[in-house]
């Protein structure tokens, strides 16, 4: 095996200009059995054991921590409180819906009755200027001969007043 | 952003904080309190948390203060520090076994590599065990890249020439 390339590495690691993942080939490579190295890399198999030598702390000190910090209760368990509901709670949502709904019905009948009563209103008031209009003109015996007539029509058309008085006069 | 937590982000740094503050303190259980107080204190400020680049280098920085703190306070106490870290066996008749004698040499160089200066010896573990590039060394240490690259320079040759010396009395 050509141990070249490995001993190149070595030099420049001294020389502090390996890259981290050139130092990673070096820690890998003697990480095998040192007998299976050449005396005169072996030399430096003990540098790479030690660096590879990871001290690690224990469980316990995990326990601890968690406990300093209030941190004990795992995070995938969460502390659900027992709590009784009772039917009137369980149907609130329900409730809510049934007032909305109601809410809606009564502004909806409101508007439906206060457009209606508009309707009903404001027909007869534009009715009522005509009589007004026309005593000025001085027709009101023509106007009074077709008052069951143009009674009649109200609900039907909207006429011009004037020009439908005039033309009644006309015919009488 | 992903919700930063305690059990996820931090606690798994554990390991990590503990081989950087044993490097320093030179101690299992000055280095196991370091990172407890370490973990308390980025507890306390996880307000802060959203606005932290990395809680990897944010957890080491204060880490590592930590440790050279206690070490300035231990200075101060004139508490020898060598008491507490075992010397190193160099009877070597007593371990006529080859896997004993690679254990002892491991020793050796952890030994060597106490004897760094303490910048070194963070430079070098920060790189050579847990594998990071010079810039995040850099931050965790606040100095500068090139700073970094240096001391690793250095360290690198001096266990070399330790190291080499060690073997030339025929380890």
């Amino acid at each position: 095996m050509d141990y070249k390339y490995i001993e190149q590495l070595i030099e420049r690691y001294f020389q502090a200009e390996t890259t981290l993942q050139e130092e990673q080939i070096l820690r890998t490579f003697f990480a095998q059995a040192e007998e299976e190295l050449p005396g005169s890399l072996a030399v430096y198999a003990p540098l790479f054991a030690t660096l590879a030598e990871k001290e690690t702390l224990g469980d316990d000190f995990d326990k601890r921590m968690l406990q300093m910090t209030g941190n004990d209760t795992p995070a995938d368990t969460v502390t659900v409180k027992a709590r009784t509901i009772k039917l009137t709670d369980r149907l609130r949502p329900l409730f809510k819906a049934a007032a909305v709904v109601a809410i809606l019905l009564t502004l909806g009948q409101a508007i439906n009755q206060s457009l209606q009563a508009v309707d009903e209103w404001v027909e007869p008031a534009q009715y009522a200027e005509v009589p007004g209009e026309q005593q000025g003109d001085g027709e009101n015996i023509a106007l009074n001969g077709v008052t069951i007539d143009s009674a009649t029509l109200i609900g039907q058309v909207q006429l011009s007043d004037s020009l439908k008085s005039d033309t009644l006069s006309l015919q009488y | 952003m992903k919700k930063l937590t305690f059990q996820t982000d931090v606690l798994p740094l554990k390991d990590e904080l503990y081989r950087l503050a044993l490097r320093i303190t030179l101690n299992t259980a000055e280095a196991e309190d370091v990172v407890q107080e370490t973990m308390l204190k980025v507890w306390n400020r996880r307000e802060q948390w959203d606005t932290i680049g990395s809680m990897e280098a944010f957890c080491l920085t204060i880490c590592r203060n930590m440790a050279l703190d206690r070490m300035k306070r231990a200075d101060t106490q004139n508490q020898p520090l060598e008491a507490s870290h075992e010397a190193v066996d160099t009877s070597y008749a007593s371990n006529p076994e080859e896997q004993a004698v690679q254990r002892d040499r491991v020793r050796l160089v952890r030994q060597l590599m106490t004897q760094l200066p303490e910048k070194q010896r963070t430079c070098m573990q920060l790189r050579d065990v847990e594998g990071k590039p010079y810039k995040d060394i850099a931050a965790i240490m606040g100095i500068t890249e090139q700073q970094v690259k240096v001391n690793i320079f250095r360290a690198r040759q001096a266990i070399k020439q330790k190291f080499i010396e060690s073997e030339q009395y025929g380890l």
